[in-house]
């Protein structure tokens, strides 16, 4: 029973993290290199909302302008930076991603200060769901996270441009010889990914506080839960955020709380040597 | 865009002589006095260090308006520590060596003021500081007794929290702190008061700054069926454990330092969630007249009332004090005004509350400046031993209860 | 004036100690080591703490290096059989967790407190500029030892085999070469350089505590050596020398551009920070030093 609830207050970080990796895995698979601003992408998504949520205390309204905003966010990193690295080494883009990182957080922080921010939401006690606390406020928002998956996977399953970017996710090449149009693919998948890290951001921020930093500070286990979950495989990212969120808080009685942190290092070490296309991850052709 | 490297090097040299330049122009004047304000306006002291070293600054320009200190005028020069010792030692190189600074004044966190008093010591200067690590009192730190804290050491609060859960009749605390030197410091304080009261500890915990939640840490706490929790923990993190622990329902007190259970924290999670929490503080002197002064000043410059950063009130009274030490001493002779901090920071004087009136009380006799943020007597180590109200959280509103003395 | 010179100095002689093992690494054999900083703190450790036993620094500093080394061998073992961008997220969740073990196992580091009161070098002489003027000495001369050691590094076969790998890992495997134990070599050799300026550090500072080895001490490394140009010694001395211009140099910056506060300031440094990294990537990925046949 302590297990299990230790179980279920791992889940909704997990939800968080594995929004972050289902982000950073699209790009990863899409266009191939780690995406070292996804954090700093939840970070804007999470003072957007706070912002909009602020002056019209609708947190729907904020979502929305978090999802917007982020999104075009994101597609402005690709149209001034990434599309004209194309073709460099993974160093490039990994490099001119940190620094387009730091520079939203420069913004963010010279816009909002480096004082801590809190969104104001009610809070209301547990519901005893066998045995189990279990908290509405968790509830909504893994009901939130849920229609962002959902919506994300209909896009990725259900229409032609998800099709697409999943051929180009599965063979670049052959996705251009049956004449699949890049520039296409890549704008709706940098408008995603911004949309989902800052559906991931604001969760964040509303669980606990907004500050320019918190979204760099989770850019670890993302980077675990999308290796663990098998570079551009959008499923076992968000498995593997929630199987790492978990595991993290049920090691915590034979590890201690300080270790935990480094609980994600080393299931990535592990995975890496035993399996090193992650849990859901295809025979990749790159290298 | 056609540059050879060797123009872009160029330029670059260029740019950075023109950066240069303006510290070497300005020559020091002889009637100045230069003071270096080094606060954590970056970094996790962020949300104190602009208020503190803007009240450094208004405090000068209190003692300026008044014609100076022993007929100088006070220049402050601000860096930003970012709450880091690398960058804390070189902005203090910077203000010893370029700045010729006479004093440094400000630093926060212990790490930071560890690593900064070396230099001082071997400049001759005073460091005064708002650190708790106990270190700082003794040799090597302070061998030459330049360095004053005008905070409580994580010790004094470690006691003051044991005396405060005796009164309220607690009789199975548990901890929860923050894996640094201060927040560590504070619990262990208080279990070694706890435990010389011949109390027990029921659970304590440590844990990770940066984490979106903290339920298993308190789930952990909460399972020993604590009556009061002790923390030793910053706002950021204790916003996160009571929003978590709140939702959990389990009934408990809060024992809190008062850097973190502040107005900031309870604007943050509202009436409901902070009520009945007891936060603990250095008794800011708010009756005092230095207090009133202290908080016009801080209104003025920040838009919000003085209590929400002691260490404003700290810093403060850091210029305002050594200010009177100089007109003191007359002189700008570092080791000659040192020697009168204590002389007119300590009791057997006439009480004052602001520089211009201690000046002028200077001249008929001695004086004790009674600080906006103690009653600022040093010890023989430099210290301050504050006097610590129990604010308790009631309808969204810090009201002191009472004060305890240890 | 000169003292804070000599300061500038020395921690940038130490930055440059960093970025010549990460030049060795990445620039001459393309290892993302995004875990610079955890070997740094290994050496920073090792010292502070046999010092404080009472060995003297000429046996602790070369220790430092063996221990920084040491740890990067298993890394090395473990890791380098994995693609570029997984190696680079292992070495960044390995100096995380090396902060997180000196954090935590008190009895060895006296966790978050940190070590205080850490001998200097030279601690006989007076303090003051003397001193200064000597530790800046004693660690020019290391540096120019590493930079003379990395020159002829290069000219070696030693050096046309790790620059091969980088260049092209496969044609080198089909010659017969075994690529993982070069890169291993690499690894250890780059990352006891970063023991030692560790060990300079804590020396240096007298004060080390974990939060002093974050990421962004890698990060700053990253910076130096890609403005100043990947792959070159003389890139590794340029870029080290303008990171700490312009750390340092913001300070004055703030004296004569009025309104701007530290908070800004702080920010703008990372935004600044960030948008080099971002042109440098762009528009000259070879760097200001760099050489231009290549890549």
């Amino acid at each position: 029973m302590f297990y299990a609830q230790l179980a279920v207050n791992g889940l909704v970080q997990g939800l968080v993290v594995g929004l972050g990796a289902l982000a950073l895995t699209l790009v990863f698979g899409i266009a191939r290199f780690p995406n070292a601003a996804t954090g700093d992408t939840m970070t804007f998504g999470a003072y957007a909302a706070l912002t909009v949520h602020k002056a019209s205390g609708s947190l729907a309204l904020g979502s929305i302008a978090a999802i917007g905003g982020a999104a075009v966010l994101a597609l402005l990193a690709y149209l001034t930076v990434f599309k004209r690295l194309a073709g460099r080494s993974v160093v490039s883009l990994l490099v001119a991603s940190i620094g387009i990182g730091f520079m939203i957080r420069a913004g963010l922080g010279v816009a909002f200060g480096h004082q801590q921010q809190v969104f104001n939401v009610p809070l209301s006690r547990p519901i005893r769901v066998a045995g189990l606390a279990i908290n509405p406020l968790d509830l909504q928002l893994a009901a939130v996270a849920a229609v962002a998956l959902a919506a994300v996977f209909a896009i990725l399953y259900l229409t032609p441009i998800g099709r697409q970017m999943r051929a180009v996710a599965d063979n670049r090449d052959l996705a251009r010889v049956s004449g699949i149009r890049p520039e296409r693919v890549m704008t709706a998948m940098w408008l995603i990914t911004g949309g989902v890290s800052a559906v991931g951001g604001m969760m964040l921020g509303i669980k606990t506080i907004v500050s320019p930093e918190v979204g760099w500070e989770m850019l670890l286990p993302v980077f675990a839960a999308t290796i663990l979950g098998g570079i551009g495989s959008p499923v076992g990212a968000v498995v593997a955020g929630l199987v790492l969120g978990v595991a993290q808080e049920v090691s915590t009685p034979f590890v201690g709380f300080t270790y935990k942190i480094a609980l994600s290092f080393v299931v990535l070490l592990a995975v890496l040597l035993v399996r090193p296309r992650g849990l859901f991850g295809r025979i990749e052709g790159v290298r | 865009m056609k540059t050879t490297r060797r123009e872009f090097l160029g330029s670059i040299a260029a740019g950075a002589a023109l950066v240069a330049a303006p510290s070497i122009v300005r020559a020091q004047g002889a009637d100045v006095i230069r003071i270096g304000a080094l606060c954590p306006v970056t970094g996790v002291g962020g949300p104190y260090g602009s208020g503190m070293q803007k009240m450094i600054v208004a405090a000068a320009e209190a003692v300026n308006a008044a014609g100076g200190a022993s007929g100088r005028k006070i220049e402050i020069v601000s860096e930003d520590t970012q709450t880091n010792p690398q960058a804390a030692v070189l902005a203090a190189k910077k203000l010893i060596e370029v700045n010729k600074v006479q004093a440094v004044l400000g630093t926060w966190s212990s790490g930071v003021s560890l690593a900064v008093i070396p230099l001082t010591n071997d400049a001759g200067i005073p460091l005064m500081h708002c650190s708790g690590a106990p270190a700082l009192s003794v040799p090597p730190a302070n061998a030459k007794g330049l360095g004053f804290r005008f905070q409580a050491t994580n010790d004094r609060f470690g006691r003051a929290f044991a005396e405060i859960c005796e009164k309220e009749g607690f009789k199975r605390p548990a901890t929860m702190a923050f894996n640094n030197a201060s927040g560590i410091g504070n619990t262990e304080g208080f279990t070694k008061a706890w435990k010389a009261k011949g109390g027990e500890v029921v659970e304590s915990v440590v844990y990770e700054p940066n984490q979106a939640s903290y339920r298993s840490e308190l789930m952990k706490v909460l399972a020993a069926n604590p009556d009061v929790i002790v923390t030793g923990s910053y706002i950021a993190d204790t916003t996160i454990i009571l929003r978590e622990w709140f939702q959990t329902g389990q009934p408990v007190k809060w024992v809190i330092p008062g850097w973190a259970a502040n107005p900031q924290l309870i604007e943050a999670l509202g009436a409901e969630v902070t009520e009945g929490i007891i936060s603990v503080d250095s008794v800011s002197n708010e009756g005092a007249e230095a207090f009133k002064a202290y908080d016009a000043a801080y209104q003025k410059a920040m838009s919000q009332a003085g209590t929400n950063n002691v260490y404003a009130a700290m810093t403060w009274d850091m210029m305002t004090v050594l200010a009177l030490a100089i007109e003191a001493a007359g002189t700008a002779d570092m080791a000659a005004v040192v020697a009168k901090l204590r002389e007119v920071g300590n009791p057997d004087g006439k009480q004052v509350s602001t520089f211009a009136e201690g000046k002028e009380a200077l001249k008929a006799g001695k004086i004790n400046y009674e600080g906006a943020s103690s009653v600022l007597d040093f010890d023989q180590h430099g210290d301050v031993t504050p006097d610590f109200g129990a604010y308790f959280i009631e309808g969204g509103k810090l009201n002191r209860r009472y004060v305890v003395q240890i | 004036m000169d003292a804070y010179l000599a300061a500038i100095a020395i921690i940038a002689l130490i930055y440059m100690l960093l970025s010549l093992g990460l030049t060795l690494q990445y620039g001459l054999t393309g290892l993302i080591n995004f875990g610079h900083v955890g070997f740094f703190a290994i050496g920073a450790y090792t010292s502070a703490l046999l010092s404080l036993q009472g060995l003297p620094l000429a046996l602790t500093i070369p220790a430092a290096a063996v221990t920084a080394g040491l740890a990067a061998w298993p890394i090395g073992l473990i890791s380098l059989r994995l693609r570029d961008d997984y190696f680079a997220i292992v070495t960044l969740g390995f100096s995380e967790t090396v902060r997180l073990v000196i954090t935590s196992e008190k009895w060895l580091t006296n966790g978050v407190q940190g070590i205080p009161g850490i001998p200097r070098l030279f601690e006989t002489i007076s303090v003051g500029i003397g001193a200064q003027l000597a530790v800046m000495g004693v660690i020019l001369a290391v540096t120019l030892v590493a930079i003379y050691a990395m020159r002829r590094i290069v000219a070696s076969p030693f050096g046309r085999v790790i620059e091969a790998i980088r260049d092209n890992e496969e044609a080198l495997q089909a010659l017969g070469k075994d690529p993982a134990g070069f890169k291993i070599q690499v690894l250890i050799l780059g990352s006891a350089l970063a023991g030692i300026a560790g060990a300079f550090y804590a020396h240096y500072i007298t004060y080390i505590v974990p939060d002093q080895f974050i990421p962004l001490v890698t990060f700053y490394v990253w910076m130096a050596i890609i403005i100043g140009g990947v792959g070159r010694v003389s890139g590794a001395i340029v870029g080290t020398g303008l990171l700490m211009l312009f750390l340092e140099g913001s300070r004055f910056l703030r004296d004569i551009v009025p309104g701007v506060s530290e908070v800004e300031m702080a920010s703008l440094r990372i935004g600044v920070v960030g948008l080099l990294l971002v042109l440098f990537t762009i528009y000259r990925p070879q760097g200001l030093m760099g050489d231009f046949t290549k890549r």
